[in-house]
């Protein structure tokens, strides 16, 4: 079976689309994690095809059905936090081994096809559509809705893999070449770091609304303090240390005003939900959570990096979608678990929704109020890549968690949990699904 | 002669992810010949306290590596040093502090710390 990219029709780019054609007519059901760790120990039942399973299964039997009812899979192939097997490092022949092989040997250890997977997955027999899904668990999300919407599958498992290698991450791919090819010659030419672009947006959001880098205090803590519950996270698992004022105020900067703890920790994780129709949900072992929209954000900035006016009106933009498509107001939302790795990003995606009725510019005072889960405007209840590593999947699996009751220590109790937003990363480019705890 | 040794946790301590060369006995020696002994580290000021207590042992300070030179002023001594296992960072910012700087191997070998 051949797989390839999900169409650009399948995602929800412009405005003016009306209500989705499958609003609540698509649910999650299912939510399996692997282990988190800090980096891989090149051991085969670490590595990241094998976390890989681990999730995949754990979502199947999270859903309570038997794997030949599964017949769909959406998955994301790249599982690069930003290390690269190093071209001079032998190729890992035991855990190569350990695995039914594809013909390429870092399939499993540092990128994932559909074709390793089903090799490896003997129970998944039925399968019989799948699809790739770039970057992001958003972006396969969306993918995932549309297909099961569409009827292309009606039971499907939704993949999102990350490795981590060991040494210094960012320094290998083509950071480590004496050149650098395409468009990226241009961006990377001055070695910023990753977060440059976003610390010069929020340089400019402080300018022009007055507000200061330390506004940001309340949600880091708020953050990090949720993701302390998120029993499946990173910090929860192996350093459960909650962050002081001081702690995020004295840090170091990585490109001013962007600290150290603005930026998220890369680590080796996976997770997978299973997808399926309303009507199959209803006989399976979790409550189902619909699927009240997917949205899609596509713009392209005018420069190297986007302006602070063109992450405002694409923001803004999203929210419109988001709303659009899912038939509600920004008054209908319980909660919001907008994209944080780097923090940076969240006041924007806050704003850009109108969360609470706040306006442009009012984010960070926002921040100063009460935004803890058991408040009345909860901010992030999954703590997001803050609270518990990179992964860009938190802000979904608490969703689903919310909507089933299920949060354990992060559910939110200042209001009732009936309709969520998650999604991300970038402000421009990114994917968002709204989630509803009844379908319509 | 009063000496200020401020330790690296990550790559540098035994306790650090991952382990480096220093250990806490290392530590404890040091402390026991009157060396002023902390962290400093990019993990939260937070985390190293607690991390100092969890083994039980005492320390003077703790900080971030940026702010090396607040420290030196903090504490009056004769030689400053710095432990830690990226040149980047640990080297960069001892250096520019003013402070001595050894490699966690070199340290682990080092009669202060023996």
């Amino acid at each position: 079976m051949a797989t390839g990219y999900a169409p650009s029709s399948m995602y929800r780019s412009r405005e003016g689309m009306g209500v989705w054609e499958h609003r609540g007519k698509v649910a999650a059901v299912g939510v399996g994690h692997s282990p988190t760790e800090r980096r891989w120990d090149e051991k085969p039942e670490t590595s990241v095809g094998a976390w890989s399973i681990m999730a995949l299964r754990n979502a199947i039997a999270d859903a309570g059905i038997a794997p030949d009812q599964v017949d769909g899979i959406v998955i994301v192939p790249e599982t690069t936090t930003g290390a690269f097997w190093p071209d001079d490092k032998p190729l890992p022949q035991d855990v190569i081994e350990a695995f039914v092989q594809t013909n390429d040997p870092l399939d499993g250890i540092a990128k994932l096809s559909v074709d390793w997977l089903l090799k490896n997955m003997p129970e998944l027999t039925n399968i019989n559509y799948s699809v790739y899904a770039p970057v992001c668990m958003s972006n396969a999300l969306n993918v995932a809705a549309q297909v099961v919407g569409d009827g292309l599958a009606h039971t499907v498992l939704v993949l999102k893999a990350w490795h981590n290698l060991q040494g210094r991450y960012y320094q290998g791919g083509q950071n480590a070449q004496d050149a650098i090819g395409g468009t990226s010659a241009m961006r990377s030419l001055w070695g910023a770091p990753a977060c440059y672009g976003t610390a010069l947006q929020f340089a400019e959001y402080c300018r022009k609304y007055g507000k200061d880098h330390n506004m940001m205090t309340p949600f880091i803590i708020n953050s990090r303090r949720n993701g302390l519950m998120f029993p499946e996270g990173y910090w929860a698992q192996h350093r459960p240390e909650e962050l002081t004022p001081e702690d995020y105020q004295l840090a170091r900067w990585i490109a001013k005003p962007a600290n150290l703890f603005d930026n998220d920790i890369p680590i080796m994780c996976a997770a997978s939900y299973l997808f399926t129709t309303a009507e199959r949900a209803k006989d399976m072992k979790q409550k189902p959570v619909y699927v009240l929209n997917h949205a899609d954000s596509d713009a392209v900035p005018r420069g190297l990096t986007p302006t602070l006016d063109e992450v405002e009106s694409e923001c803004a933009l999203t929210g419109r979608k988001i709303y659009e498509g899912a038939g509600i107001t920004a008054a209908d939302l319980s909660f919001e678990n907008m994209y944080d790795g780097f923090t940076q990003f969240h006041q924007f995606h806050l704003e850009g929704l109108g969360y609470r009725g706040i306006e442009i510019g009012d984010a960070l005072d926002f921040y100063q109020t009460d935004i803890s889960i058991e408040g009345p405007n909860p901010v992030s209840p999954s703590g997001g890549n803050i609270g518990s590593g990179r992964s860009r999947f938190w802000m979904h699996t608490d969703s689903i968690q919310q909507l089933q009751g299920r949060a354990g220590g992060r559910q939110i109790t200042g209001v009732n949990a009936e309709i969520g937003v998650s999604g991300g990363p970038m402000p421009l480019g990114g994917n968002y699904t709204v989630w509803s705890a009844t379908p319509d | 002669m009063a000496i200020l040794i401020s330790f690296d946790i990550d790559g540098t301590m035994e306790i650090g992810d991952p382990p480096g060369a220093v250990t806490l006995e290392m530590v404890k020696t040091a402390r026991a010949r009157g060396i002023i002994t902390g962290s400093c580290s990019d993990r939260p000021m937070s985390a190293q306290r607690a991390l100092w207590e969890e083994y039980d042992v005492e320390y003077d300070f703790v900080c971030y590596k940026h702010l090396l030179s607040d420290l030196k002023t903090q504490f009056e001594a004769e030689e400053y040093y710095h432990v830690g296992d990226r040149d980047d960072l640990d080297r960069k910012y001892a250096i520019k502090a003013g402070f001595g700087f050894f490699w966690p191997d070199e340290a682990a070998a080092n009669p202060l710390l023996l």
